[in-house]
């Protein structure tokens, strides 16, 4: 009968432990490198005693109240059971001893030490001491047999050594070990055991076996193997009935044998596989105890009830080869026995070899796979097991009925051969925020709308809502007849789920407190044998999983809509708004990993599926711990190892990493409960929860707010911070595309004003880079800031007199423009067809997606709006299906045009143009010489935001290459006048000329000219009718006469020709805010948000780069 | 000066609640509070924090020091000591009376606490009486007396000033030459 394996619990810091139970069995004492013993009431004591002993004891042995340790200031010490007041010194040693064990009165203790020494001392008078000494190693250590008149030791040097007590002499000794030069470097503890009472053998652990050897002659009699052994066993303990020998190795197996029989009635493996370095058996044999190098506790229950007989659940090979023998044996005499079992051995052998041989490769193997998995595993978080622990224990409690779903690790274990990756037992289906469900009072839910508690007490089975905003509802109580166990809570309703039982149907309650009508709730019953396993709310709509793996949609007022069945057992599953998340079992996964995949649904007019059951990543041997939606509505997931993910949108529905809630722990069994992620403001809104994973009901638990860090290299440098800062920034603010996509309202400012922290941080690696003569960097750099904030790069680059960055500069803000000016051009063109060319730029852009990749790394709120666009495509489809039918035909010819880079479609035509304009290639260098001398001068103007907005700003310029020629000249320019007149001049031009066919402006042309008053312009009209009227007139008189015809205009008219002098001078802004009218009317018209932000956008920017000068 | 100026004062303390509405931030003249978000702790002003408590728009979270085990460390300390120990909020008994006053729901052990803070301050007062005392009794022309509060200083002040003067001019009506003793 398979004996029951305890979770493990956590003990003592990690390193060396040892444990023993008090003489009744009713606690288990244990110690640690803590320098702690600590007494446990039983496995589920929360609150075991602890003494503290020293800096480290090595260990522990307790009989008749006395609890003897091997402390590491090299004494042995006694302190009182149960008190643990010291009680003396019992001996010194010159380092410390390794091992401490009691006779089996409790008279004498026994101490090996690594000063070669052993030592017997009366425990009454501690004066009575022997010493033994013989060994030439540290001693690993010791043991005394029932009768008081041998000790058993074993060393370093590769000996065990049974001594004479009485005359302090080397009885026998065997060198069967292997040698090494200290404990720590030692394989195995070697802890010897005499069989108890009779004291007739001794084991006596050897490598991967246990070898047993006879009082009377000192011979070795028997050995007692495993297949599954694979590591060097360390710890051996006799049951107190002296039956059974149970062993743990350094590879976490424990193992237990009926020593007559010899057979392994009893495998089981080390839940994390850690080594096993402490055993004890219960008095009373039922149990027994055992702790591991990572401190944790263990238990096996139910240990002596297994008989060989009985064992047939566990037998390997071996054991049955062993059985048939042992048939066979009981048709002779006891007496040959002995002698058949070593001829069995020997006969056995040839059977055996092949095992063997793997064995040995296997230990071959060993130090290249199983010790880097333990050292990793020693790397590991250290209450790992008590995690896993508390899952379980959560667990336990509802096993009962419902472990069908749970393929059991027994199974694996019970073959005995495989050694390989150990299927993980999937995680149970849970809401995200509530607590485990055995639980009395616990949070059924907490989530950014309210709290949901369940109190299931002798006299109350209630179910608590409060909402944090009482403006939504008051709160309310509900008597929880139905006995509900899981619930959702959002703005309309709340959700309440049980499973159903033998007689009653599994039950969906909604309580629709936001309706209108009197009926406020409805029920709804599963068909029978289906279970609720998860539920969430969304906006209008109610989702549940169920166990028959499938996924119910209701309508919020109780109307059934789609259902449809999910790949795996349901994990969790969360809504918001339209969006909903569920993550379920996508296979079995490994060594403690989970298989989780995850799909992402939206669930408005348009439904589709946004991710279709991708994989979710998680920390490695960790568990879901959390799953839901942030405020704005980006999935995020937690795992039990506190590592917070989101969703990057725009890099392909990947899962960035965004915080790692263990950071901020003070002790490592500290943890986060997670109850709000919020991207804007940056905030992790947790519960801190002490030595838990989660908090009590009562006293009422306070939020703490986490800030969120990604994890980047060198954070600690300057250049790191910025890069998270920037990457950060960028992550949180993908919300904005998405949202705006599915044409929700967005904070515009709130936009921009992360736009602008981007571009200003990527501003200041740019210095950084700069300063650290990172060029090509600096180009990198370069590559992601917007146009406008690039013209600021390069003017940095030529101040610091970088001038080959500037130049590469200059060409990058080239090709930017060129950019911009495709996407003006788009926007030159009459609404009909650009609706055509978006979409075709979409697809254009949904077909090359490196190219799309390429631009992202480059231009960032160009980026976030393809994505934009992309999203509308794609996530738009039936919002007008017919349009996009209708217009496919005339994809092809844009496709190039639009999207094709920064090849520039009018590019080729125009290199011929420029080629033969006047202002070609080298004059951009000479302008960008004498940009450096001038753009100290050219700053204080605060032109730079009309600088900056200038190239964005004239779409029509056939030529990028003069253009941008312009574009430097300008910078150049220090009359800003000229400037304005150039681009009304442009602008007239623009207004009248068809898109491609405008010539070129004379740019010389432009400079002379001047800005005019409203008077002047109209003077120039009707300077005619003046001199008409007055034709002696000489110039200053025709003024003259003219100022006062100007005066006695009415100062309506006054105001027109004066607007009208300004829209010439700055006719551009004008139209252009008409356009930007036009074209959001289009948009809307569109269902597109797209056009209005390049514009906003470029006007954000120019602010930015006026306040950076 | 009143108690009730002192109490006043002592409104300005800062106090972490738990809003259970939404509002954004509000700019007064002592300062921005907030933004407010219903189930996330913001600090505000005691008055506010009491206001908002009485129209049932939030919990309070009680200082840190509100807290049985540490008022009773405290108490030990003042009981222990002939000097008065420093205080963990120069405002602890105008704090918890207006604290206790009006949102004792919110606190847990109020009863509990309300008598250790009474504790604390009735130990600190009969020390400062005794002090006062000894101070005329020995004829002291001066005192230095640490980690008092507002308000302690504020209970005694008005006595000992009226008594100092009262001394004073019976002194100077004695004759001179008489015995200074009285």
């Amino acid at each position: 009968m398979p004996c029951e394996r305890k979770p493990m619990r956590y003990g003592h810091s990690e390193g060396h432990t040892d444990v023993c139970f008090d003489d009744e069995g009713k606690c288990i004492v244990t110690c640690g490198s803590d320098g702690d013993v600590r007494i446990w009431e039983s496995l589920d004591d929360d609150d075991p005693k602890s003494i503290n002993v020293g800096e480290k004891v090595y260990s522990v042995a307790l009989k008749n109240g006395k609890l003897v340790t091997a402390v590491s200031n090299n004494t042995v010490q006694i302190h009182t059971f149960p008190e643990g007041d010291p009680d003396g010194i019992l001996t010194r040693f010159t380092t410390n001893a390794n091992h401490v064990t009691f006779n089996s009165s409790g008279s004498r203790v026994a101490a090996g030490s690594s000063d070669f020494i052993v030592k017997i001392v009366d425990v009454v008078d501690s004066s009575q001491q022997k010493t033994l000494r013989g060994h030439d190693a540290p001693v690993l250590s010791v043991a005394l047999d029932p009768s008081d008149e041998f000790l058993a030791s074993s060393s370093c040097d590769g000996s065990v050594t049974v001594w004479s007590i009485e005359s302090q002499t080397q009885v026998a000794q065997w060198k069967i070990l292997q040698k090494s030069s200290d404990v720590s470097n030692a394989k195995s503890l070697c802890r010897l055991a005499w069989q108890p009472r009779s004291g007739k053998l001794l084991a006596v652990p050897v490598d991967l076996t246990i070898q047993l050897y006879d009082k009377k002659t000192w011979t070795h009699i028997s050995t007692l193997s495993d297949d599954l052994i694979t590591q060097v066993v360390n710890v051996v303990v006799w049951s107190p009935c002296g039956k059974f020998l149970a062993a743990g190795t350094v590879g976490g197996n424990l193992l237990i044998w009926d020593v007559e029989a010899k057979l392994c009635i009893e495998r089981q493996k080390h839940e994390k596989g850690f080594t096993v370095c402490g055993m004890a058996w219960h008095p009373s044999g039922g149990r027994i105890a055992y702790t591991d190098t990572e401190g944790c506790l263990g238990l096996l229950e139910g240990v002596s009830s297994s008989s060989p007989s009985s064992s047939s659940t566990v037998q390997s090979t071996k054991a049955t080869v062993a059985k048939e023998k042992k048939d066979y044996d009981d048709l002779f005499d006891e007496d040959d026995d002995r002698m058949l079992d070593e001829g069995m051995s020997d006969s056995r052998s040839p059977v055996k070899k092949p095992v063997m041989e793997e064995d040995d490769d296997d230990d071959d193997l060993m130090p290249a796979t199983g010790r880097p998995r333990n050292r990793g595993s020693f790397l590991d978080d250290d209450d790992n097991s008590q995690d896993a622990a508390s899952v379980k224990l959560d667990g336990v409690p509802e096993e009962d009925g419902s472990s069908a779903i749970l393929p059991a690790v027994g199974p694996a274990v019970s073959r005995p051969v495989y050694e390989g990756p150990m299927p993980t037992q999937p995680q149970r289906a849970f809401q995200p925020g509530s607590t485990p469900m055995h639980l009395m009072h616990r949070f059924m839910v907490w989530n950014s709308v309210g709290i949901v508690r369940g109190y299931n007490d002798d006299q109350d089975n209630a179910i608590d809502v409060e909402f944090h905003d009482t403006a939504i509802h008051h709160a309310m109580h509900l008597t929880n007849t139905l006995g509900h166990t899981m619930a959702d809570l959002s703005q309309e309703a709340v959700l309440l789920a049980c499973e159903g039982t033998d007689e009653l149907a599994s039950k969906i309650q909604c309580l629709h407190f936001s309706c209108w009508d009197t009926h406020k709730d409805w029920i709804v019953d599963l068909p029978k044998g289906e279970d609720v396993r998860a539920l969430c709310l969304g906006q209008g709509w109610a989702a549940v999983a169920t166990s028959a793996l499938m996924v119910r949609l209701f309508s919020i007022g109780g109307v059934q809509k789609e259902i449809f069945s999910l790949p795996g057992a349901v994990v969790c599953m969360a809504g918001h708004g339209e969006q909903l998340l569920i993550v379920y079992h996508r296979g079995t996964g490994f060594d403690g990993d989970q298989a989780l995949g995850v799909q992402l649904l939206q669930l408005g007019i348009k439904r589709r599926q946004v991710m279709h059951g991708e994989p979710l990543p998680l920390s490695r041997k960790s568990y879901l711990a959390w799953m839901g939606f942030t405020a704005e509505g980006t999935p995020c997931c937690i795992d039990s190892e506190g590592v917070v993910r989101m969703l990057n949108r725009t890099m392909g529905n990947t899962w960035s990493p965004v915080c790692n809630t263990r950071d901020s722990c003070k002790s490592k069994s500290d943890h986060y409960w997670v109850v709000g992620v919020h991207e804007n403001p940056q905030q992790l809104r947790c519960i801190p929860c002490k030595g838990s994973r989660f908090p009590p009901t009562l006293p009422r638990p306070a939020v703490a707010v986490l800030p969120f860090n990604l994890p980047y290299c060198q954070t600690t440098t300057e250049k790191g911070q910025m890069e998270e800062q920037y990457w950060r920034s960028m992550l949180f603010h993908n919300h904005y595309g998405f949202l705006s996509s599915s044409g929700y309202e967005i904070d515009s400012e709130g936009q921009s004003q992360a736009e602008k922290e981007q571009q200003e941080l990527l501003m200041k690696m740019f210095a950084l880079s700069c300063k650290l003569e990172r060029e090509f960097r600096c180009v990198e750099l370069a590559e992601m800031m917007t146009h406008s904030v690039v013209t600021l790069a390069i003017r940095y680059a030529s101040r610091s007199r970088r001038m080959a960055l500037a130049q590469r500069l200059s060409e990058l803000a080239l090709e930017k423009a060129n950019q911009f000016q495709e996407e003006e051009l788009e926007e030159e063109e009459p609404a009909y067809q650009r609706g055509s060319r978006q979409m075709s730029s979409r697809q254009a852009q949904v077909e090359n997606g490196c190219e799309e990749e390429e631009e992202e790394d480059e231009d960032y709120p160009q980026e976030e709006e393809m994505d934009a666009e992309e999203s509308t495509e794609t996530r738009k489809p039936s919002l007008n299906p017919f349009k996009k039918g209708g217009k496919s035909p005339e994809r092809p010819s844009p496709k190039p045009m639009s999207r094709e880079g920064r090849v520039n479609p009018f590019k080729v035509s125009s290199a011929g143009k420029s080629s033969s304009s006047p202002a070609g290639q080298p004059r951009t260098t000479n302008v960008l010489d004498s940009m450096t001398m001038s753009s100290r001068k050219a700053a204080p103007l605060g032109g730079t935001s009309k600088q900056g907005k200038a190239p964005v700003l004239k779409p029509l310029a056939p030529k990028p290459k003069s253009k941008t020629q312009a574009t430097l000249l300008q910078m150049s320019a220090s009359k800003g006048n000229s400037k304005k007149l150039e681009d009304s001049q442009r602008e007239a031009e623009k207004v009248k000329a068809a898109p491609a066919a405008t010539p070129p402006a004379s740019v010389e042309n432009v400079e002379n000219r001047k800005p005019k008053t409203g008077f002047q312009l109209w003077l120039e009209e009707n300077r005619k009718s003046i001199l008409a009227d007055n034709p002696d007139f000489e110039e200053m008189d025709v003024i003259k006469e003219g100022m006062g015809r100007f005066r006695t205009l009415s100062a309506e008219e006054r105001l027109n020709w004066t607007e009208r002098a300004k829209g010439d001078s700055d006719p551009k802004k004008r139209k252009r805010e008409d356009e930007g009218q036009i074209n959001e009317q289009m948009e809307s018209d569109e269902g597109s948000a797209k056009k209005k932000k390049p514009l906003d956008t470029s006007a954000k920017l120019s602010a930015f780069a006026f306040n950076k000068e | 000066m009143d108690p009730a100026e002192v109490e006043f004062l002592a409104e300005k303390e800062m106090v972490k609640i738990i809003p259970n509405f939404s509002l954004d931030k509000i700019y007064l003249i002592g300062g921005d509070l907030g933004p407010f978000n219903p189930g996330l702790p913001v600090e505000v002003p005691v008055w506010l924090a009491l206001n908002l408590k009485q129209r049932q728009k939030c919990r309070i979270v009680p200082p840190e020091w509100m807290d049985t085990d540490k008022l009773e460390d405290i108490r030990e300390q003042e009981r222990k000591l002939d000097t008065f120990t420093p205080i963990p909020s120069l405002y602890y008994m105008e704090l918890t009376k207006l604290l206790l006053n009006h949102a004792a729901d919110n606190i847990p052990k109020a009863d509990e606490i309300r008598t250790l803070v009474k504790d604390i301050w009735d130990t600190r007062v009969a020390k400062l009486r005794l002090s006062a005392d000894s101070f005329i009794s020995q004829q002291e022309a001066h005192a230095q007396l640490d980690n008092l509060t507002l308000m302690e200083i504020n209970t005694t002040r008005s006595f000992l000033l009226d008594s100092l003067n009262y001394m004073y001019k019976l002194r100077s009506n004695l004759q001179p030459g008489r015995s200074q003793d009285y």
